[in-house]
């Protein structure tokens, strides 16, 4: 987001508050014409859910605009291959990818900064292929492009984050939902982790903190959750292919808060059972209460 | 003849520098290309290996055909394919010319390596890859040039993109991705003593500025040995009638053939570059199948060594054996802990037997933990690889060590038996973990631990902070029977400057002698 963003964002917030209570009731009754909050696509196909999801939030054109330079925040950081779930599924990336560029995106930038070896990861992950064979761009991250950027956050001051980021018209993020040994579960506020320089590996030490602090930072356009094959164990990077669970759902939201309380479900968790997503609602980042979140589900 | 000479050095010099480049992973499980191809070629690392270690690789098989090409055709090896003789022929071009500096007679003093060489082989002990050409050529680019080409390159674009001129960035990058992509390495490579054997690598070209292919004329062991081969060559030079011993060909000639002398000539020392036929102002030089002309046949000087001298190189290669053997390492593991094979690595006598320090290993290293030793291993295991993790770990999925390993001292092995293979074992230092010693929370080694059963476990302690608040902390534990020592744990270990987390070789799947656990 850039400082012109912000500012009419904030001023539409400030409008916002300051209507009569009569004018806000008519503004509620049209927002039950608007596209749900949360879409859960349950299916066969990873393709086919992923775009049903989009479609049911409104449509990638709501998202994407002609000309727009997209990023797209898949979680490839290890090497591993698709069936083991400790990555992005491949078609889920490679469906937002040829949404992108049907909304007419002029540029779609794929990245990670993985923990294994970046060129195993984008290739054995089967995500550098999916998109490149689409046009969009699956470079590795480029160590000069990290920007120390001032987070005020209680346990991250500053940190160096990718610029890309930041200077993308739109971000989609496409976290995979698995098991984590600290954060209990990694969907797509931890996600946010592959954008971090340095040595991040320290944010373990206050890792809710630091999650919330990033959360605070990164604002996505639009979030998607690959429950394609989850990890339920030995996470997040498994191996066995015994943790994985193959759930052929996707979520799909604008509010990250609640697609990680709602992917929290997909393992028989609460969403504040996770630390993060309950303090991220606690600052209003989104909505950890399921209740007052509007889902649809559907099944393909 | 000249010309076609050099098209045919640059053509196996681009070759070599090629496959060179393509010694890198791309991602994929392989490379793609035959990446070992030349030492695959070399008759002096298969007749070492041979003698040493009593078995070699089928793809040596190829060096067979140098052999046959030598026996027939002379040392056309050394002048028109080593990528190390163009080098040199490339540095010597500089050299000022100076009259007189032929006289130098060396050229025997590579007998005499070569017989070191074998006499130690024969006694188990595979010292050629210090002085094997191609070995010692792609171990100083793999360790030192290439390193330091990257460097150069990447400070010059980054100083380029951090000034930002106006309008040349752009220019620069388009630049420096297009050689990212082509000549240049995914990451920035670093080595352990690339100081050390860059400048045996710089002084071997330099020298050529003091003589000509210095290297090729007094030193090479592999030219020995095509020499000696090439004793009977069909492929042999004759001097017309028409020669007034004008001296024209010895400024000229790469070797010490004597070519200048009528009726005298050591094919030995000819490295068949055609420049006295060229230079000839009486066209009186020829070469020529024409053994079966008695008369114009010339005089071949063998080479004469001396019996003592020969008997003394042999001497000296057995005694190399129990002089470098009398060592501690070969007792026990103690000296050097640190001591990681690459996986795939055989037990460490059979892996010395075989390991011809070419660097290859070292240069596919997706992570650069594979660093040349220096005494580790002993004097014998000098520049061998040894996976240091605070440099860069094991990546449990890639088996590239394995298969550019020209000799067989790493096993090229499939990727299920690979990730089975122990390094070591991974051991904690409570004392400077942070959730044992300092009550604070950290997941790292567990997270990155690669193993499908995690081999790093936690136990949830209770533990008290100095204000006297308790908090239950997941302590890591290593469990002994999964850990593989990739050593992932010890490279990420955000206690830096001495991980909180580090591999020893005890428990590695190689060795014998060097195990823990009862089992």
């Amino acid at each position: 987001m850039n400082r012109r963003d912000f500012l009419k964002i904030a001023g539409m917030a400030g409008i916002g508050l300051s209507v009569p209570a009569e004018i806000k009731a008519i503004l509620e009754v049209k927002e039950e014409t608007q596209p749900p909050d949360l879409i859960v696509a349950k299916g066969k196909s990873a393709e086919v859910i992923t775009r049903a999801a989009i479609d049911a939030i409104g449509g990638i054109r709501r998202f994407i605009s002609r000309g727009d330079i997209v990023v797209i925040k898949p979680n490839m950081a290890w090497d591993r291959v698709p069936e083991q779930a400790a990555n992005t599924n491949p078609d889920v990336v490679a469906t937002v990818t040829k949404l992108c560029f049907e909304a007419g995106a002029k540029k779609v930038k794929v990245f990670d900064r993985p923990v294994n070896d970046p060129r195993r990861c984008y290739i054995q992950s089967g995500i550098a292929q999916a998109v490149r064979s689409l046009g969009a761009d699956a470079d590795f991250v480029d160590d000069r492009k990290f920007r120390v950027m001032k987070m005020k956050g209680e346990a991250m001051k500053e940190w160096p984050l990718y610029i890309e980021i930041f200077e993308a018209d739109k971000v989609i993020n496409i976290p995979v939902a698995k098991h984590h040994s600290l954060a209990k579960l990694t969907m797509s506020m931890k996600n946010w982790m592959g954008i971090m320089g340095g040595e991040r590996n320290q944010i373990h030490q206050k890792l809710d903190r630091s999650l919330v602090d990033l959360s605070m930072v990164v604002k996505p356009t639009l979030t998607v959750l690959d429950a394609v094959r989850v990890l339920t164990a030995n996470g997040p990077q498994g191996g066995n292919l015994a943790d994985v669970q193959r759930l052929d759902t996707v979520i799909v939201s604008m509010d990250q808060v609640a697609v990680d309380s709602y992917g929290a479900t997909l393992f028989g968790m609460k969403g504040s059972d996770l630390g993060y997503v309950k303090i991220a609602a606690d600052y209003g980042i989104g909505k950890m209460d399921l209740e007052k979140v509007r889902i649809r589900k559907l099944n393909i | 003849m000249q010309n076609l000479r050099r098209t045919s050095q640059a053509v196996f010099l681009l070759l070599f520098f090629f496959l060179f480049i393509q010694t890198e992973s791309k991602g994929a499980d392989e490379l793609g290309y035959p990446v070992k191809l030349f030492l695959d070629f070399d008759p002096l690392i298969f007749i070492t290996t041979f003698l040493s270690a009593h078995t070699v690789p089928k793809a040596f098989y190829l060096s067979l055909i140098i052999i046959i090409a030598t026996i027939i055709l002379g040392r056309v090896f050394c002048g028109w394919i080593c990528p190390l003789g163009t080098l040199n022929n490339i540095i010597g071009a500089f050299k000022r010319k100076k009259q007189g500096d032929v006289s130098l007679n060396w050229y025997r003093i590579k007998y005499y390596i070569l017989i070191f060489l074998l006499a130690s082989s024969v006694f188990t002990m595979q010292l050629t890859g210090i002085l094997d050409p191609l070995a010692l050529l792609i171990r100083s680019f793999s360790v030192s040039v290439y390193p330091l080409f990257n460097y150069g390159l990447r400070a010059a674009f980054d100083a380029v993109y951090d000034m930002n001129p106006k309008g040349l960035v752009q220019v620069s990058e388009t630049i420096y991705t297009f050689l990212k992509k082509s000549v240049m390495s995914f990451q920035q490579p670093h080595f352990n003593q690339s100081v050390f054997i860059g400048m045996l690598f710089f002084l071997i070209l330099g020298l050529n500025l003091y003589q000509t292919r210095f290297w090729c004329r007094n030193l090479c062991p592999l030219g020995a040995l095509l020499g000696l081969l090439s004793r009977y060559s069909i492929l042999k030079r004759t001097v017309s009638e028409g020669c007034t011993e004008c001296g024209a060909c010895a400024h000229v000639c790469q070797g010490n053939a004597s070519p200048d002398k009528k009726g005298y000539w050591r094919p030995t020392e000819c490295l068949y570059c055609w420049n006295c036929d060229d230079i000839c102002p009486q066209n009186a030089v020829n070469f020529g199948f024409s053994a079966g002309d008695k008369k114009k046949s010339v005089s071949v000087d063998g080479i004469d060594l001396g019996r003592r001298h020969v008997i003394a190189s042999a001497a000296g290669g057995m005694l190399a054996v129990p002089l470098l053997r009398v060592n501690p390492f070969y007792q026990s593991t103690v000296i050097s802990s640190k001591l990681l094979r690459p996986p795939g690595a055989l037990a460490e006598d059979e892996f010395l037997k075989r390991c011809v320090k070419c660097s290859e290993c070292m240069k596919v290293c997706i992570t650069n933990g594979l660093q040349p030793t220096f005494l580790e291993a002993g004097l014998e295991g000098i520049w061998s690889p040894m996976l240091v993790p605070k440099i860069g770990y094991c990546e449990f999925r890639c088996t590239l060590c394995g298969q550019v390993c020209p000799t067989g001292a790493i096993k090229k092995l499939p990727l299920e038996e690979k990730m089975q293979v122990k390094l070591g074992l991974a051991m904690i230092d409570k004392s400077r973990c942070l959730p044992y010693s300092h009550a604070t929370p950290c997941i790292v080694c567990e997270e990155v631990c690669p193993t499908p059963k995690k081999a790093i476990w936690f136990e949830k302690n209770l533990v008290k902070d100095r204000e006297g608040r308790e908090t239950i902390i997941q302590q890591p534990r290593v469990d002994l029977l999964l850990c593989v020592g990739c050593g992932i744990c010890e490279t990420k270990c955000p206690v830096k400057s001495q991980p909180a987390i580090y591999v020893t070789n005890i428990g590695e799947s190689r060795s014998e002698k060097n195990r823990l656990l009862l089992s």
